[in-house]
């Protein structure tokens, strides 16, 4: 761990899953001392460094240091608490998936937003990725021999995003299109689901999670 | 960094400026053997690991390739193996955060390209207008804090440096075709600051393959605006 014990953490965000949910799942796996804020919006705009959310200010030793973007955020914080591999392709590897799945919130929002003429086409674009993402996640699990981890036999930072990831899309976005979780639900395969709940159960995330609700209900129909 | 000669690498892309171009500022500035593929599309889409460009072959003479996809994922990798990216994590974390920031921007340009009705495209032309604005600011901002040498941080060539340039390339000259006026709209935006790294960067020894392709974005930017009448 690089961070001294005396480091603080604060995660500026809405108080939303949205974009920070892989950032407090980081900052809990990494047992880091850590507060969340919430600014008012959009009166607190201005005081950002570049008027976005999140944001992650990292107090020590009387220092204050700022970083913005979610995967920036992320990446760094994967990083300091050793939970992104040292190896450069290991950490590529993972670092695509990520990438990958966070190309699909614009598909997202372009189905969700297009006009009557382009909704069918724009549907079938997210249909298309939202695939090709559960294809791959099934098969980096696949080549595992743990199948409670994407990589290796202990917690990575792909786990956790891959956690966020479906919480997002089966939990959070129904606020904006009420039957997402049904169109992701089915899609997932048997070693998806046990993955996802391997992840849950993990004892380091158990300080945020244990505030959440558990995804095992609304997964349960096809778990065993 | 002297080449390694058992390393070859494919890049694969439309053949434009578009997000491969800090992957062929860095493959050039690394010094390795690379060659660019402009697969036929959508033809070969079903043959590209993801659907998508571009995709990174490193070719190992003696071992399998490494193939990875996603540009911002693509840049990392090559920044880090080359040397352009620092080890320092911190360090690293806000050369990163640039290249997030500018991708958001042109994310933004993007949106009001594409946007169908005229009430759309002017809002998202907006957005994107307060965005580009920001964005100079804090670019602006990071090169006064490291003296305005032309250089993001430090005084060498660097993955900040490079997607700064990269990005302004895309939208000055790669965007041109389909927005003619984006020239008027961010040229009178870029700060003296920024044109120097921009010339800076172009006239990096280490680029001078990738400056020989031609597309100078040190001439646009440096050009005076031809006054109106």
């Amino acid at each position: 761990m690089l961070s001294g014990s005396d480091t603080v953490y604060v995660l500026r965000y809405f108080d939303l899953i949205g974009r920070a949910e892989g950032c407090r799942l980081l900052l809990t796996a990494a047992n880091a001392s850590w507060t969340e804020e919430h600014p008012e919006w959009p009166a607190e705009k201005a005081n950002q460094p570049f008027e976005r959310l999140p944001v992650l200010v990292e107090r020590s030793n009387g220092d204050e240091w700022i970083l913005c973007e979610s995967l920036t955020i992320e990446r760094y914080l994967a990083r300091v608490f050793g939970f992104m591999p040292t190896d450069l392709k290991q950490a590529a590897l993972q670092e695509q998936m990520v990438d990958q799945q966070a190309d699909l919130i614009p598909a997202f929002m372009a189905q969700l937003m297009a006009t009557d003429d382009m909704k069918s086409k724009q549907i079938d674009e997210f249909n298309t990725l939202l695939d090709r993402i559960v294809k791959e996640h099934g098969r980096i699990l696949s080549r595992n021999s743990s199948k409670q981890h994407l990589f290796g036999d202990q917690l990575s930072y792909a786990d956790i995003s891959l956690y966020a990831f479906y919480k997002v899309y089966i939990v959070y976005l129904k606020i904006y299109q009420s039957n997402i979780d049904e169109i992701v639900k089915p899609k997932l395969t048997p070693e998806i689901i046990n993955l996802i709940l391997s992840i849950e159960k993990e004892p380091l995330l158990a300080p945020h999670l244990s505030k959440c609700d558990s995804m095992a209900a609304v997964l349960s129909s096809k778990a065993f | 960094m002297a080449a390694n000669k058992n390393l070859q690498y494919t890049l694969r892309y439309f053949d434009r400026i578009g997000v491969a171009e800090g992957s062929k500022l860095l493959l050039s500035a690394a010094n390795v053997e690379w060659t660019e593929e402009h697969p036929e599309w959508p033809l070969e889409k079903p043959n590209q690991p993801f659907g998508r460009m571009p995709v990174l072959i490193e070719k190992h003479s003696n071992d399998k390739d490494f193939v990875i996809c996603e540009s911002g994922n693509i840049e990392r990798y090559l920044a880090r193996a080359y040397g352009f990216i620092p080890s320092d994590i911190r360090q690293a974390a806000l050369q990163e955060q640039l290249r997030d920031q500018a991708s958001d921007m042109f994310a933004a340009f993007i949106s009001q390209l594409v946007a169908k009705s005229e009430e759309d495209r002017k809002e998202n032309f907006a957005k994107f207008d307060g965005l580009l604005d920001k964005l100079v600011e804090v670019q602006t901002k990071q090169i006064n804090a490291n003296g305005n040498i032309g250089h993001m941080f430090g005084d060498r060539l660097s993955y900040a440096d490079i997607v700064t340039y990269a990005f302004y390339k895309i939208i000055v000259v790669g965007m041109v075709k389909r927005q003619a006026n984006i020239v008027n709209i961010v040229k009178p935006k870029l700060t003296p600051q920024l044109i120097k790294l921009i010339t800076t960067v172009e006239a990096n020894p280490l680029l001078a393959s990738y400056t020989a392709r031609g597309d100078s974005l040190a001439a646009i930017v440096t050009k005076p605006t031809s006054a109106r009448l």
